[in-house]
């Protein structure tokens, strides 16, 4: 009889019968927003680019509410061809959750990301497939020779990328490149949602994978409009703070919020014994300063707290450590055992 | 299952419920579908309950009666008729008059195009204030959220079942139901429907109930920009004033150092460090939300997908029966 169970358990099941289901070598997903010129050309470079490599694979396009034709003439491509298959959103979500829809759905050990509007260039997929096959989890694309406006695109992404690679301790040369190839049983298990897709590798150190970061071309745009823009500074350090927060500490949330209230406490206490100073001085007794160190006080007081209230959160939680180092553990010892298995066959 | 489910809750504002039950009744029987009326009663209205036993037991009208426990609020009480609901189509009418019955097969039949049709009580009554209040009301919603309605406050709506099990509305959600489904990506219509002679406004509008809708306005604000992105909520709340009371701060450092002004004995020091101290309160409170969101993050599917085309598993097997090496 069908009972309830816990929903960790599910989500183990969940990730067992995920791995059963990986039935392709190669699951390729795009993400297509608007893209009624490109999606064709796109389709046929995909499937050239692919269909060489003779391995089963299975294309996904993933239309992100567009509102013009891209979703008719997917529709026409995959009537023809059974490798493609067409995930429609209801409305417009973003480039994030477009591309955790196709990772979800995908079915091959590899997944490959790009962009729908042909500025990655689907050729160069083999190659990442073949680092992959080195034995590394996570493959990036980098867009050395990029086409792009200078001021408005490459300087302000070179900063970006610089900082990234600072904070996160990923050094990735170009994290907006779309054009990327992860272990499915990674990438499947690391959670993807606002607006996180260019700190993919970013947030997949939490799982400690090996990175490779290849040169892959890029071409100008041909069609259609860019739909990302530059006034997004705000946004990104913020997104920053948040990945730095959640792969230094999100199963040591006391820890980092003590640290956060360390340098208000110290202040605090420094402004208090100041006023006491002054008031065996001077005589007098100065109001502000004395308010300004109880503040500084309070504020770390409360920064402790929150750090409690973190662990209450990471306790009822369905993210933990475990399954991060879990899954690392797992895809190490696969990759061992099917050289194990060589080694037995050739003796 | 039934063809359609109408669903009137009654709350504190309603009107005589035995001849409204009959009306609905007959509005809904003029449709030719199969039907069922439910009446949920939130909290105990012992009048109420008298007013609709006598419709099923002197008018022979097999309505259905629902008595909640205690008052839990308009969208719970609607989730629990859900829950109970037989149809596949639901309609939920106000326990009061404000769209004439006689509309209702009509707009249940235009229904059948979206999941969500709207009405919009047109002619309308009411003043030159009454109508401003109403015009600002749904532009500052336009403005916060993009989407545009006009008529919010008509309960009168015609619902696909789905909708309503997707969306799990809680606390005064009941009105901002279009708002939520337009953000889950239903498909949404508007359409006019004649205001009923009963429907009566006045009186209805307190100071408490401005202040209320306001609250609402800034909930459905978060709900529907930042659910996922709590970080850039309170950040940016946090930031603005952190900023404020670090600039104030320099220049009052500025002005001790370099001006001899004593700093101990401002209050602007107070001000200062107590904006500092509030800004990165709400940017804990921010990085507590995204960690409460990552650690469910799982769970949270973000995305709706409307169809997968060409998902068919048993062809992809076919395709893919060679033995791999991994």
């Amino acid at each position: 009889m069908f009972t309830v169970l816990p929903a960790k358990i599910c989500w183990k099941y969940l990730n067992l019968i995920k791995y059963m289901r990986n039935q392709y070598d190669l699951s390729v997903v795009v993400p297509f927003l608007n893209e009624e010129e490109s999606i064709r050309h796109m389709y046929d470079a995909v499937m050239s680019a692919v269909e060489p490599l003779e391995r089963p694979f299975e294309v996904i396009f993933v239309d992100d509410g567009s509102t013009d034709r891209t979703l008719e003439i997917g529709r026409e491509l995959a009537a023809e061809d059974d490798r493609l298959r067409i995930i429609s959103f209801r409305r417009n979500y973003g480039q994030t959750p477009a591309m955790a829809a196709g990772i979800d759905h995908a079915r091959g050990r590899v997944i490959v990301t790009m962009d729908g509007d042909l500025q990655n260039d689907p050729r160069d997929i083999g190659a990442l497939l073949e680092k992959i096959e080195e034995g590394y989890d996570l493959v990036v694309g980098w867009r050395h020779n990029r086409q792009d406006k200078l001021i408005s695109r490459k300087i302000p992404s070179f900063i970006a990328n610089r900082l990234i690679g600072k904070v996160t301790g990923v050094p990735i040369k170009d994290n907006g490149c779309s054009l990327k190839a992860y272990r499915a049983d990674i990438i499947q298990n690391v959670p993807l949602y606002a607006e996180m897709h260019r700190f993919i590798p970013a947030m997949a150190a939490i799982a400690g994978p090996r990175i490779a970061e290849i040169k892959v071309r890029h071409h100008a745009r041909n069609f259609g409009s860019s739909k990302y823009g530059l006034s997004r500074v705000y946004k990104v350090l913020l997104d920053l703070l948040t990945i730095k927060t959640l792969t230094g500490f999100f199963s040591r949330p006391t820890l980092w919020f003590s640290l956060l209230g360390m340098p208000f406490a110290l202040l605090g206490i420094l402004f208090s014994i100041a006023t006491v100073f002054s008031f065996f001085t001077t005589g007098s007794f100065p109001m502000p300063m004395a308010g300004t160190g109880l503040l500084f006080i309070a504020l770390s007081m409360f920064l402790f707290f929150n750090g409690i209230l973190g662990e209450l959160v990471y306790n009822t939680g369905e993210t933990r450590t475990e399954d991060f180092a879990r899954m690392t553990i797992s895809s190490r010892s696969d990759n061992d055992s099917a050289t194990l298995i060589k080694e037995f066959d050739t003796k | 299952m039934l063809q359609l489910s109408g669903m009137v809750v009654v709350g504190s504002r309603k009107d005589n419920l035995r001849d409204l039950a009959r009306d609905y009744w007959r509005a809904l029987d003029a449709t030719n579908q199969t039907f069922e009326l439910i009446f949920i009663i939130d909290g105990h209205q012992d009048d109420a309950v008298s007013e609709l036993e006598k419709v099923r037991s002197a008018d022979k009208l097999p309505i259905k009666i629902v008595q909640l426990s205690r008052s839990f609020g308009d969208a719970t009480a609607l989730m629990c008729g859900v829950d109970l609901a037989l149809g596949e189509t639901i309609v939920t009418l106000p326990a009061y008059y404000q769209v004439d019955p006689e509309e209702l097969p009509a707009l249940i039949q235009q229904a059948t195009e979206c999941d969500v049709l709207l009405v919009r009580r047109n002619p309308r009554r009411g003043g030159k204030f009454e109508r401003f209040r109403r015009r600002v009301f749904h532009r500052i919603l336009e403005a916060i959220t993009d989407y545009r309605f006009s008529d919010l406050g008509c309960y009168v709506r015609v619902l696909d079942r789905k909708v309503l099990q997707e969306l799990r509305l809680y606390g005064d959600q009941h009105r901002f139901l279009p708002v939520l489904a337009r953000n889950a990506g239903f498909t949404i219509t508007e359409v006019d429907a004649k205001q009923s002679k009963h429907d009566d406004f006045r009186s209805r509008y307190r100071a408490r109930e401005y202040l209320h809708r306001l609250l609402d306005i800034f909930t459905i604000f978060f709900l529907v920009r930042f659910t996922k992105k709590p970080l850039r909520f309170f950040g940016m709340i946090g930031s603005l004033i952190g900023i404020a009371g670090g600039l104030i701060l320099a220049v009052l450092v500025v002005e001790r150092l370099f001006m001899g002004v004593a700093l101990a004995d401002r209050p602007a020091l107070l001000l200062s460090s107590l904006l500092v101290v509030l800004g990165l309160q709400l940017f804990s409170l921010g990085l507590l939300g995204e960690l409460i969101i990552f650690t469910h993050a799982r769970s949270l599917k973000e995305y709706k997908i409307a169809e997968i085309i060409g998902a068919d598993d048993s062809g992809a097997q076919n395709e893919t029966s060679q033995p791999t090496l991994n």
